[in-house]
């Protein structure tokens, strides 16, 4: 029967090719705009550490002083970076911060380069899951004993090595030579979650240099730098010692056993900070964020998507009333021929079936319409505003979300006017004179 | 095989009960063919719908094959009316984009049958009709007297207990009102039940049976034997045995 | 005639096509009313003058990669530079780039001592030298600029002068003349800073953030490995001058990176982009509303009239002028309109209320739905007028013919 319904529905689109295209369109135009916003939002809601995303956290400390800051900051001093890395509990973790070198190689021809740099422990690169072409992250041991290796991204060996095995070769980076011990393949995670705060969309960076090497190498913070008091920053010894937050902090704990574990080691670090001097505030307290929570704390979705995602659904409901009502006087208008089947013993819910299969196909049509709108939309959008890439690909997942959307909503429009065709008395329609 | 027992139908609206029927009792035996006339405003039109299972009715009771059907559920009167009776429409009432073959089928498609059923019983209706050539053309390019026998197709391919006709001739001109008549007539003879309403006269004659209803009751009953007229006294006669509905015999 | 009455009434009797065009009526202006406000907003936000000539500055940076580079001296050489090459207007180095998102930003402290300190509002820190006026093509409302030999090099704690922007300076001292105020870089007392100009208008960094019109240039020259340069030049010598900086830059000194060059008017566009982007993905959908409200307010009249055939001719046959066919509809059309207007309205305001207490939105002006309402008067009374005319043209015949 379904396919008998298919075939009146056809025809009976075909009748009423403008009504038909109306209908059609206007659900369309609700279903493009909706699938663009809704692209947009769940591209840049996107959790990109998968089924890690649970065991990775960020930790953040109320190291500031009495009416300072009123909130926990996203970043941490270098001190508590430093000190951090003597917990035993994390199955791994890593201090960081984000820097940047001039680039030259052992060719006196090749013109220097200015580059991001990310300066962590080794553990950086099996927290993140970083995949490597060749060779590896640096031993252990180097994060207690520095050495001048460094990790190199793909991009970066194409452009600087040619692509081939570099591991052994040697980089410059600000006119020191560094060996490589690794090439990582492309690596990009967006959104680039690790780092949110400088540029949450940003490229990955290319080059990986030891933590350990901060302090004799004065690697300048080219990330964000927030300070609560003044203090005397000239020297980089000052400030390295200063209460200045600019690095960040990363631990993979796998069970909540583990959890818990850390978080009374951090308690307990607090409180040996305090005898110190430093966390004056009374009730300073430590805090782990896993992915998830730390995307939402960082409103790393912008408001205004979801604004816009909001009001798309409102325009999507304009277009279902306005298809209810275009549905309605179709519908009626072919009670006639209703009343005939009726009276030749269709039953109501063989006439509302008949009508629902005629509003799905509509559904469909509009949903693959939309479909285009939406991906014309995004590649407009794109294009005039060089959005990333990464946010304004249809993502696969739409295009079943595009039609399923528009057939559900269509149904939803079409329950009424169905019912009210169906349930006509049959013999009002016959004697049509 | 049919049999209506003191039928009533009162339409009530805020200010007036108007009584379409009353006391309305109607037999009919298989192979007969039964015409049920009378003025306008008579309940011809509420009878039909009621024969037809197109409405329900107030009081009484409606026997089909000896099983109840009075007042059914939607789905069951539509189940009926699919399986058991066959319709015949004044407007002819072809659906207007689908060719010949597949306006018989409609009734075959709700009732389920498999294609190759389908179309066996397409085909046999459309021959019993004459006009099993032309299956795949749509009504317009019919004349008037072609779409009605197809409607008589249509209402054939269920092989129905009985057919139910309304003004079957009522916008035809009367060469192709006669040859619907005579395919009428040979389906009867053939062994179909056919309960025929009308308001010509001349076209009841040529049924076996007459039924008059006038405000709403039974009023005179005639039957034809050949061409001719034979006056039985009324023996099945609403509640109250008045004189005056005696007299008003129509001519 | 208005004859509302019977015109409600008929509204009445067949209420599904009405209450369709009201819901849509309402959920239009809904919409319409607080996507508008939320466009005018963003519009407005975006025009804000920076108070530069944005089309002239461009910014860059230079790393010098050699440890052993005395920065400040090679700072000073690079600005000399600069301010020979041929067309270029003036040239600073400085700590950040107007609009750029990137900066520094501070507060500081008023008062002398404990019992009267007292914190500014946030303010973005332009480390620079006289220069820096020009070359930002601000202009001076009060004070002076810097005089050449009371420019520091090195510390940024050094810094003693201050010239501030003229929001800064209203939301610090009121009405007081800033001029000749103090203010203190680090804690009470510590660090003064005297204000020696205002200038009428300079932006911060960051477009999002409350604190944008408030500014300070503070007299010190930075000297750190990585400079960022601020150049004006006549309008399209850009290009040019991509290439003959570098050179220039490398003649001196081979060990440095220059890159990195980008007008301020580039950076305001990337700084307001997602900005732009909301007004335009909100007006695409004003738009489209609105002539999906139209169509379907178009096609529910064309419906009617063909349903109603009969009844106009018989109306026209009776009487009827073509002109009371016309306002008949006109007058259904309004009664709609007016009705879902109304409603439209509050669920609007309380739309708008929702937006607020989620996200942070202002409050919905009431002459947002106002206007809608007003706007989709129009808009309606053009779609109802069309297909009306056409049904006044029915001919009163009909009224004899059955059907």
């Amino acid at each position: 029967m379904f396919f008998y319904y298919l075939d009146l529905a056809w025809r009976s689109i075909k009748k009423t090719p403008f009504l038909s295209l109306l209908m059609v369109l206007a659900i369309s135009i609700g279903i493009g705009i909706t699938i663009t916003t809704l692209n947009i939002y769940q591209m840049a809601s996107i959790n990109p550490a998968g089924e890690r995303s649970s065991k990775l956290f960020e930790v953040r400390l109320w190291s500031q002083g009495l009416d300072t800051w009123s909130r926990l900051n996203q970043q941490i001093t270098y001190q508590d970076g430093f000190n951090l890395r003597k917990s035993p509990v994390p199955v791994r973790q890593t201090p960081m911060f984000m820097t940047g070198f001039a680039v030259q190689t052992d060719d006196p021809e090749f013109t220097p380069v200015l580059e991001n740099a990310r300066v962590t422990d080794r553990d950086f690169f099996g927290l993140f899951s970083v995949p490597f072409l060749y060779g590896g992250a640096w031993d252990k041991q180097v994060d207690s004993e520095p050495a001048y290796q460094v990790v190199i991204s793909e991009e970066l060996n194409k452009q600087v090595f040619a692509g081939e095995n570099s591991v052994g070769n040697t980089l410059y980076l600000n006119r020191k030579p560094y060996q490589v011990v690794g090439v990582t393949k492309t690596w990009n995670p967006s959104p680039k979650y690790y780092d949110v705060n400088n540029g949450a969309f940003n490229d990955a960076e290319k080059i990986f240099v030891p933590y350990s090497l901060a302090p004799t190498e004065e690697y300048q913070s080219w990330g964000n730098n927030q300070s609560w008091r003044n203090e005397p920053m000239d020297t980089y010894a000052q400030r390295l010692a200063s209460e200045a937050h600019w690095n960040q902090y990363w631990v993979e704990l796998d069970n909540p056993e583990q959890i818990r574990a850390y978080e009374e080691w951090l308690a307990n670090y607090i409180e040996q900070q305090k005898l110190l001097g430093r966390f004056e505030m009374p009730d300073a307290k430590a805090e782990i964020a896993d992915v998830a929570q730390w995307l939402k704390v960082n409103k790393v979705v912008p408001e205004d998507n979801k604004i816009l995602v909001g009001l798309s659904a409102l325009f999507l409901i304009v277009c279902l009333v306005n298809m209810l009502g275009l549905l309605l006087a179709k519908f009626l208008k072919r009670a006639p021929e209703i009343g005939v089947r009726r009276a030749i013993g269709a039953s109501q819910s063989q006439i509302f079936s008949q009508h629902m299969v005629e509003v799905g196909l509509i559904g469909f049509c509009g949903g693959v319409l939309g479909l285009l709108w939406a991906w014309g939309s995004l590649s407009l959008l794109s294009a005039h505003f060089e959005l990333e890439d990464a946010l304004t690909q249809l993502g696969y997942s739409m295009w079943v979300l595009a039609p399923s959307i528009a057939i559900i909503a269509a149904l939803l429009a079409g329950i009424y006017p169905a019912w009210r065709i169906c349930s006509t008395n049959p013999s009002v329609h016959l004697k049509s004179q | 095989m049919l049999s209506m027992k003191n039928i009533s139908k009162v339409f009530k609206t805020d200010l007036v009960e108007t009584h379409a029927l009353r006391d309305f009792n109607l037999e009919v035996a298989e192979g007969e063919f039964v015409a049920v006339t009378g003025p306008s405003g008579s309940g011809k039109t509420t009878f039909l719908n009621i024969a037809g299972l197109l409405e329900g009715f107030t009081h009484g009771d409606y026997f089909l094959d000896g099983v109840n059907i009075s007042n059914l559920s939607d789905n069951k009167s539509a189940a009926i009316r699919n399986e058991k009776i066959g319709f015949i429409f004044q407007g002819f009432n072809l659906i207007p984009d689908l060719n010949l073959a597949e306006n018989v089928e409609v009734p075959l498609r709700y009732r389920g049958f498999n294609a190759k059923e389908r179309k066996r019983r397409v085909q046999k209706a459309l021959e019993q009709v004459g006009l099993a050539a032309r299956m795949k053309h749509l009504p317009s390019q019919l004349s008037g007297g072609q779409q009605q026998r197809v409607a008589i197709a249509r209402a054939l391919a269920g092989e129905p207990r009985f057919l139910l006709a309304d003004e079957p001739t009522g916008n035809l001109d009367s060469m192709m009102a006669r040859q619907v008549m005579e395919l009428l007539e040979e389906i009867n003879k053939a062994g179909t039940t056919i309960i025929m309403v009308t308001h010509d006269a001349e076209l009841a004659r040529r049924a076996q049976r007459n039924i008059q209803i006038v405000d709403g009751q039974v009023c005179d009953f005639t039957m034809y034997q050949s061409g001719e007229r034979t006056i039985e006294k009324p023996h099945l006669v609403t509640g109250s045995q008045e004189p005056s509905n005696q007299d008003k015999v129509a001519s | 005639m208005l004859q509302i009455k019977p015109i409600l009434s008929t509204l009445m009797r067949n209420k599904s096509g009405p209450i369709l065009l009201l819901i849509q009526i309402i959920l239009s202006v809904s919409i319409v009313a607080n996507a508008s406000f939320i466009i005018s907003e963003r519009i407005d936000l975006m025009s804000r003058d920076s108070g530069l000539a944005e089309s002239e500055v461009f910014d860059f940076r230079v790393y010098n990669f050699n440890p052993e580079t005395d920065y400040g001296a090679q700072n000073g050489r690079d600005m000399t530079t600069l301010r020979n090459l041929p067309g270029v207007i003036g040239a600073t180095s400085t700590s950040m780039t107007p609009l750029s998102g990137g900066g520094w930003m501070s507060v500081f402290t008023l008062g002398e001592s404990e019992e009267t300190a007292k914190e500014t509002e946030g303010a973005a820190i332009y480390y620079g030298d006289e220069q820096m006026l020009k070359t930002l093509g601000v202009k001076l409302i009060a004070g002076r600029n810097f005089f050449e030999e009371e420019i520091l090099q090195g510390s940024p704690n050094q810094a003693n002068l201050g010239i501030v922007s003229q929001a800064f300076a209203k939301a610090t001292w009121g009405d007081e003349p800033a001029v000749g105020q103090v203010f203190y870089a680090a804690d009470f007392g510590q660090e003064p800073v005297e204000i020696i100009g205002v200038v009428e208008t300079l932006q911060g960094a960051w477009v999002n953030n409350s604190s944008l019109e408030n500014s300070v240039i503070l007299n010190v020259e930075l000297a750190f490995p990585f400079t960022k340069f601020l150049v004006r030049a006549e309008e399209g010598t850009l290009a040019q001058l991509k290439e003959a900086i570098p050179a220039a830059l490398h003649r001196d000194n081979r060990e440095r990176v220059v890159s990195g060059f980008k007008l301020i008017s580039e950076h305001r566009k990337s700084a307001y982009r997602n900005h732009e982007l909301m007004a335009t993905v909100l007006s695409m959908m004003v738009i489209l509303l609105l002539l999906i409200t139209s169509l379907g307010l178009a096609g529910m009249v064309m419906f009617n009239i063909e349903r109603r055939t009969k009844q106009i001719g018989t109306r026209r046959a009776l009487g009827a002028k073509k002109r009371d066919i016309i306002s008949f509809f006109l007058v259904e059309n309004y009664i709609i309109c007016l009705a879902g207007g109304v409603i439209g309205a509050l669920v609007a305001v309380q739309l708008g209320q929702q937006l607020m207490s989620l996200y942070s939105l202002p409050q919905l002006e009431l002459i947002y739905p106002l206007v809608t309402v007003a706007g989709l008067i129009v808009l309606t009374t053009i779609a109802v007028i069309v297909p009306a005319r056409k049904a006044a043209r029915i001919s009163p015949a009909i009224a004899t013919r059955s059907v």
